[in-house]
């Protein structure tokens, strides 16, 4: 075994506050628009979602949220609400045929209620509806996922369809030291995984290639605010490796071709790949006190904890780590909470197989009797089973 | 052996057969014609529900009203709306069959076309909850329900009915015996509509606690009251029902099981179906693409002016979509709104079809259904 501990550095992501919602504010929208006070439920709905920010009388005025790189628009027009973001706007010469393509397989769909839409050459994001039919529960359910959709669609589509950005919010790029931080991050990251890729060929186990697949993409994701075209590939690649439906073998080839893409990188790549974007609603899961008992105890810690007695130190250190890193990569925690998942990550940092895993067995231990709560293990197992593939 | 049908041949072409499939707001299942008006297929197949669909093979349905249940021996006789020409089986001799014997399954697994599957008898006389099936190992899944078993002969030994989901290959069939018996007291009777009483078999045509012949106490062996009556619908149900309606689709042939409805708007194939608990969706699979003028094709898919419907791809096949927020339904009582908006997405379905392959070199989707394409109505 060449790879003897990995290393959990601090994110150069920043961290994204915990905005409590203010779930009376909802109930009150609901009740406004049960009342047809349609007017009043909007206000409502959008000062549950943007509790930060003031909402203009959207007939006179549109509000411009800021998601990531997206620009969403909310206004009132005859009688209607409409949301929309820019796309992109197709080129004369540009890869056309193969970017609507994409927009009409990936993003129009069933199941979702904002479509993309071409108005002449710009391609938008868009919602509309009457105001009697705009229910808050299907206002809130546009506005989170809409923007989140936009934000996803980012500068990619430049490099891959040759269409032009009219209106996205610039990200700005890291600073010179932080940049060297993210790139040592960055070429540490896919040389560990290199190594753990050949001893998950050795061991020929999927369930260490679960482990892996999810470590290779969620960790990156967690230590550095990665948008643009890098971030689209990895989400493409790990689509298929971390899809445990897949075949292994397609999964491993899938893993090892991005690997091998992620590593050959350039740092002119990466710099235009990083920057700190703004949201104006918390992209990130709430974490509850459910969701650390579910992940850190139950049937779930049981099976790491029989890898770890079992003397099979690397699997149960790369599960803990994987989880950990889970749950601080798509949740957003209170700072005391956040401070102790981030503690034990840097405890388990460079240490050695057997050590990490030690240690992260009784930091898990200690995190859910401190801040978890007491679940049915079925219950337990069942929302991890979910949640893990993310 | 009936002299027409040499038994090594006399499957080979199943589609003139008449067994058909048949829908509910529950479910689908199997039936086969024992006249040219009347369909068997099991009780758990059609009840509650008094009017179904009948799939013919070109995918028209017809309606069928229930007319007779017995719950206990899992068997129903459905009236059809109009006689149909499919070739009716003839009920087989059930006393000779044998173990290893080939056994014939004609039916609509999983919802999949007329598909026929074999296997042997395993036991001619299986014991099973003090009734007696013949059991087999030929493959059933769920869709088979009602269908026929047949032997070499072409004969109906038995109506399939279920199978133990715990073990492989154990699949049970309704005696023939008991289905002739069945079907020569539903020759005899002369009510609309009838359930047998699951001790002493006679007919009850109303909802009652007690059997007026044997004094059984009804309920003790189904909810025997609710065969009498419709299922109470969910608001989603009857929401998407009075919108198919307004739409002039008759709501119980669009029925495809569990908050499931398809049906034909002319040309274009129509489906329903909640995705999650939150968005009904209505699709319709119009047509595939062709290899030039893509461009044009997608920017006319795209167009906002198709708003509120979009039109999205899947794989080469372009689908014409509706999307319902589940609170709009549950919001109000009335929805004239919506309703004239899937009215809306029916008509518009029925003319894109036409337009995608008339203008933009598109092919007709493998559900489509041609005969319909250039009918004076669509145009």
């Amino acid at each position: 075994m060449s790879i003897t501990s990995l290393r959990c550095p601090a994110p150069i992501r920043r961290r994204l506050p915990v905005a409590p919602r203010d779930y009376d504010l909802r109930d009150r929208a609901i009740t406004a628009f049960e009342q047809q006070d349609f007017a009043s439920s909007i206000q409502l709905a959008l000062q549950y979602l943007l509790p930060e920010i003031s909402i203009p009388d959207l007939a006179a005025e549109p509000l411009l949220i800021v998601q990531g790189s997206a620009r969403v628009r909310v206004h009132i027009d005859a009688g209607s609400l409409a949301i929309s973001a820019v796309l992109a706007e197709l080129q004369s010469g540009s890869a056309a045929t193969a970017a609507l393509r994409y927009y009409l397989t990936r993003l129009s769909a069933t199941g979702q209620l904002f479509q993309p839409r071409l108005r002449g050459a710009v391609l938008s994001l868009e919602f509309r509806d009457q105001l009697g039919l705009m229910h808050p529960l299907k206002l809130i359910e546009v506005l989170q996922r809409l923007p989140m959709e936009a934000d996803a669609n980012d500068g990619w589509m430049v490099e891959r369809f040759h269409v032009s950005t009219p209106d996205r919010e610039p990200v700005a790029t890291l600073a010179e030291p932080e940049f060297d931080q993210a790139w040592a991050i960055w070429n540490d990251h896919w040389s560990a995984m290199n190594e753990l890729l050949l001893e998950s060929r050795r061991r020929r186990s999927v369930r260490f290639l679960d482990t892996l697949g999810s470590l290779a993409a969620n960790h990156i994701r967690y230590l550095l605010p990665l948008f643009g075209p890098v971030r689209a590939d990895l989400n493409e690649s790990a689509e298929t490796f971390t899809d445990n439906e897949e075949h292994p073998n397609k999964r491993d080839s899938s893993l090892a071709k991005c690997i091998k893409s992620m590593s050959k990188v350039s740092q002119e790549q990466l710099r235009n790949c990083l920057g700190h974007a703004s949201y104006a609603i918390n992209p990130l899961q709430e974490g509850t006190p459910s969701l650390i008992s579910s992940m850190l105890s139950g049937n779930r810690m049981q099976s790491t904890g029989e890898l770890r007695s079992a003397g099979r130190s690397l699997e149960a250190a790369l599960e803990l780590i994987s989880d950990y890193v889970y749950l601080l990569a798509y949740h957003s925690w209170p700072a005391e909470i956040e401070s102790t998942l981030r503690t034990g990550l840097e405890q388990a940092s460079d240490k050695p197989w057997r050590e990490a895993a030690d240690l992260l067995w009784n930091h898990a231990n200690s995190t859910v009797r401190s801040h978890g709560n007491d679940l049915d293990p079925s219950v337990a197992e069942e929302s991890a089973e979910y949640s893990y593939d993310a | 052996m009936t002299p027409d049908h040499d038994p090594n041949q006399s499957l080979d072409e199943i589609d003139g057969l008449g067994v058909f499939q048949v829908y509910t707001g529950a479910g689908t299942g199997s039936g086969f014609l024992i006249d040219q008006r009347h369909l068997l297929t099991n009780c758990h197949v059609v009840a509650p529900y008094r009017q179904v669909a009948v799939e013919m093979r070109d995918r028209t349905r017809i309606m069928g009203t229930v007319r007779r249940l017995h719950p206990y021996r899992d068997l129903a006789i459905v009236e059809l709306a109009h006689a149909v020409n499919e070739e009716v089986l003839t009920l087989g001799d059930g006393s000779a069959l044998r173990p290893k014997q080939s056994v014939h399954i004609l039916g609509f697994p999983v919802g999949l076309p007329l598909s026929l599957t074999e296997g042997v008898i395993s036991h001619a006389h299986q014991l099973l909850d003090e009734q007696h099936y013949v059991q087999t190992d030929a493959a059933i899944n769920p869709g088979n329900s009602g269908g026929p078993i047949l032997d070499d002969q072409r004969q109906i030994i038995a109506v399939t009915t279920c199978k133990l989901t715990s073990a492989d290959s154990v699949g049970f069939g309704i005696p023939v015996e008991d289905v002739r018996r069945f079907i020569d007291d539903f020759r005899a009777q002369k009510s609309k509509f009838g359930v047998q009483c699951p001790a002493c078999e006679e007919l009850i045509g109303d909802a009652l606690r007690y059997c007026p012949s044997c004094g059984t106490d009804l309920e003790a062996y189904h909810e025997f009251a609710e065969f009498f009556d419709e299922p109470d619908p969910h608001p989603l149900v009857n929401f998407v029902e009075s919108a198919l309606a307004k739409a002039n689709v008759d709501p119980v042939l669009a029925r495809h099981g569990n908050h499931n409805w398809s049906f034909h708007s002319g040309s274009a194939p129509i489906k329903v179906w909640c995705c999650c608990s939150e968005h009904l969706n209505f699709s319709s699979p119009l047509a595939q693409t062709g290899s030039k003028g893509l461009d044009q094709l997608f920017q006319f898919l795209l167009s906002a002016d198709h708003a509120p419907f979009c039109f999205d791809m899947n794989g080469s096949t372009i689908r014409l979509n509706l999307v319902v927020h589940i609170s709009d339904v549950f919001a109000s009582a009335e929805h004239p709104e919506l309703a004239a908006r899937v009215t809306q997405f029916v008509a518009k379905a029925n003319a894109s079809d036409n337009l995608l392959i008339d203008c933009y070199g598109c092919s007709p989707a493998p559900e489509t259904q041609t005969d319909f394409l250039n009918s004076p109505a669509h145009q």
